[in-house]
């Protein structure tokens, strides 16, 4: 009986731990689940230390979103009447619901963090140069939908973070040259935030914007294939091309690999060597386990030890004070704040500038970042590349502008959005419902 | 003669999907735009004049505030020009809680974000004796509503 069990086990599952390399090879031919993978990959990109498995990670990430938030939407009901209550009975009369939404929360937070430090990766290794410029517009836009997915997320509970943010959010959006007016009318549904308002972020939530992110996740993967790996791969092959060998008679176990102008005899679909490579089966897939079960573990204890934070219900007649985007918004309400420009009687507001037009511009830069560099090749793949220190310096200067932004919003903003040093006491705000 | 034939059925043809296509999205687009609005109405009644007590007060449902000269009204919007945050009235001046705006008393600038002043609203009395605000129009700031005798206009 337990022979038995122990074979039907291995049919199962032998693709996953493979006996032989003949075994590691059918394995990606023969496992729906490890279809998508080559039969070998670069040993250098399985390092720990070059990708830090950033992109995993974000995947891990995406995935435990979309099952607690399929979760969340049996309990959630997207009406302004009901909204607010629904996620108290997460909390409190529905079982394990308040772990399930903080989950859902911290898994969001994450994302948004992981998803930006898997850019930075990208950025200061060069991994963006030739073919792979594309699949950095690809993160680009991902990191933007990351963006819109976390706000429209925290719009649902419609507490007072939510309508002041939407409130916030829709009147930069009315500050757009010529359409705003217009593209504020259609994300509020009317002129004022209401039930039309809550239902349209809510399918944006659950449908638009999550489809959007599944597309682009496919292509981003789809796209790391045809750039033939990580970019690690080249600075391999730059090093290889420095010391010239004879050429080897490696081939790759399947014949997917192959691509025009190379023969299956003379070098592998990656150019390198045999002993440069591993099977994707185990090697790979393990890795890949590995990473989504330290994910999903840390979510889950994150969920376990803090709550998701919840304000009182929504009120239009009560601005909370002082009202504060979450962490990754508030280095934008920093600059909304601060960059209305008086010249004389002409005006222009912070909302424009901070909200929209310089955000605009750091997209815009990032965006065309890869054509934008002009360092060798030759630096693709390595961290810190000494040729490209002034981009790597660039980015960040950028980055830690955006992080001290956030410190100074998130601790030293107080009553009426006025700087309170540490120490210095703060004036108790009457607390208003 | 026959080429000629083929080529502007083949674009009635294509161009008929096309039409279509394009067509639907634009309906589906224009669903967006709600053609009924079940919001309240820019024009409404507050309180009668005399249960105004001199000097600032907040309406918070109408999000504005009724100021009181002695027998002078005239009404300022508590919605922010910035980012439409709700001011406060702190004695002196007008604060905003989400991006640190200071308006004057009469609703002008002194710092912060905010582009604009405040907006005044007009203001008549009603027939029934009420104050009766349309935050649909502006008027200037040397806009007074004065109430004769008890409260009368």
């Amino acid at each position: 009986m337990g022979d038995k069990l122990s074979a039907l086990w291995r049919k199962v599952s032998w693709a996953w731990s493979p006996e032989s390399e003949r075994e590691s090879s059918e394995a990606i031919v023969k496992n729906f689940w490890l279809h998508w993978f080559p039969a070998k990959v670069a040993r250098a990109s399985m390092d720990w230390n070059y990708s830090f498995w950033l992109g995993t990670a974000s995947a891990a990430l995406l995935l435990i979103l979309t099952v607690t938030g399929v979760m969340l939407m049996f309990f959630y009901v997207p009406s302004t009447e009901r909204a607010y209550g629904s996620i108290k009975d997460l909390q409190y009369a529905v079982s394990f619901g308040r772990l399930l939404r903080n989950q859902h929360r911290w898994a969001a937070e994450g994302m948004v963090a992981v998803v930006y430090i898997h850019m930075a990766r990208v950025f200061l290794t060069g991994a963006y140069r030739g073919t792979r410029a594309i699949n950095w517009l690809v993160g680009v836009a991902l990191l933007l939908v990351t963006l819109l997915l976390s706000f429209t997320g925290y719009l649902l509970p419609w507490d007072q973070l939510a309508f002041w943010a939407i409130t916030v959010g829709t009147s930069i959006a009315k500050q757009a040259p010529v359409l705003g007016p217009t593209i504020q009318f259609i994300l509020l549904g009317g002129h004022e935030i209401g039930q039309q308002t809550l239902l349209r972020f809510y399918v944006l939530h659950v449908f638009f914007l999550p489809v959007f992110v599944l597309v682009l996740f496919a292509y981003h993967m789809w796209r790391i294939r045809k750039d033939g790996g990580l970019a690690v791969i080249e600075r391999v092959r730059n090093d290889r091309v420095m010391a010239p060998k004879a050429a080897s008679k490696t081939k790759s176990y399947s014949l997917f690999g192959i691509t025009p102008g190379t023969s299956v005899q003379v070098m592998s679909s990656t150019g390198l060597e045999e002993s440069d490579q591993v099977f994707s089966s185990p090697d790979l897939s393990r890795r890949m386990m590995l990473v989504f079960l330290v994910v999903f573990n840390i979510t889950l204890l994150a969920a376990l030890l803090f709550n998701a934070p919840l304000e009182g219900l929504a009120n239009p007649s009560v601005t909370p004070n002082p009202a504060k985007a979450p962490w990754y918004f508030v280095w934008l309400q920093e600059l909304v704040a601060s960059t209305t420009v008086r010249l004389g009687d002409f005006t222009v507001s912070g909302a424009l500038l901070g909200g929209i037009l310089l955000p605009g511009f750091l997209l815009g830069v990032l965006t065309l970042w890869p054509w934008l560099d002009g360092s060798s090749f030759r630096t693709e793949g390595r961290w810190l590349a000494p040729e490209r220190r002034r981009q790597n310096l660039t980015f960040a200067i950028a980055t830690l502008a955006i992080i001290v932004l956030i410190l100074v919003g998130v601790y030293l903003r107080g009553p009426y959005w006025r700087i309170y040093w540490p120490g210095q006491p703060r004036p108790e705000m009457p607390r208003l419902y | 003669m026959d080429r000629d034939r083929r080529k502007i059925l083949r674009f009635i043809g294509k161009g008929s999907v096309v039409a279509a296509f394009l067509g639907q999205i634009g309906a589906a687009g224009r669903a967006f735009f709600p053609n009924v609005l079940y919001e309240p109405p820019s024009r409404f009644k507050l309180k009668r004049p005399a249960d105004y007590p001199e000097g600032y007060t907040l309406d918070a449902a109408h999000r504005l505030f009724v100021i009181r000269q002695k027998d002078a009204f005239h009404v300022i919007s508590a919605i922010c020009t910035h980012l439409g945050c709700n001011v406060q009235w702190k004695d002196t001046e007008f604060d905003c809680p989400c991006h640190g705006s200071r308006f004057r008393p009469d609703g002008t600038v002194i710092g912060g974000p905010a582009p604009r002043p405040l907006e005044w609203f007009a203001t008549t009395v009603s027939p029934d004796g009420f104050l009766d605000v349309d935050s649909a129009t502006e008027v200037a700031r040397d806009f007074r509503l004065i109430i004769g005798g008890k409260g009368k206009a």
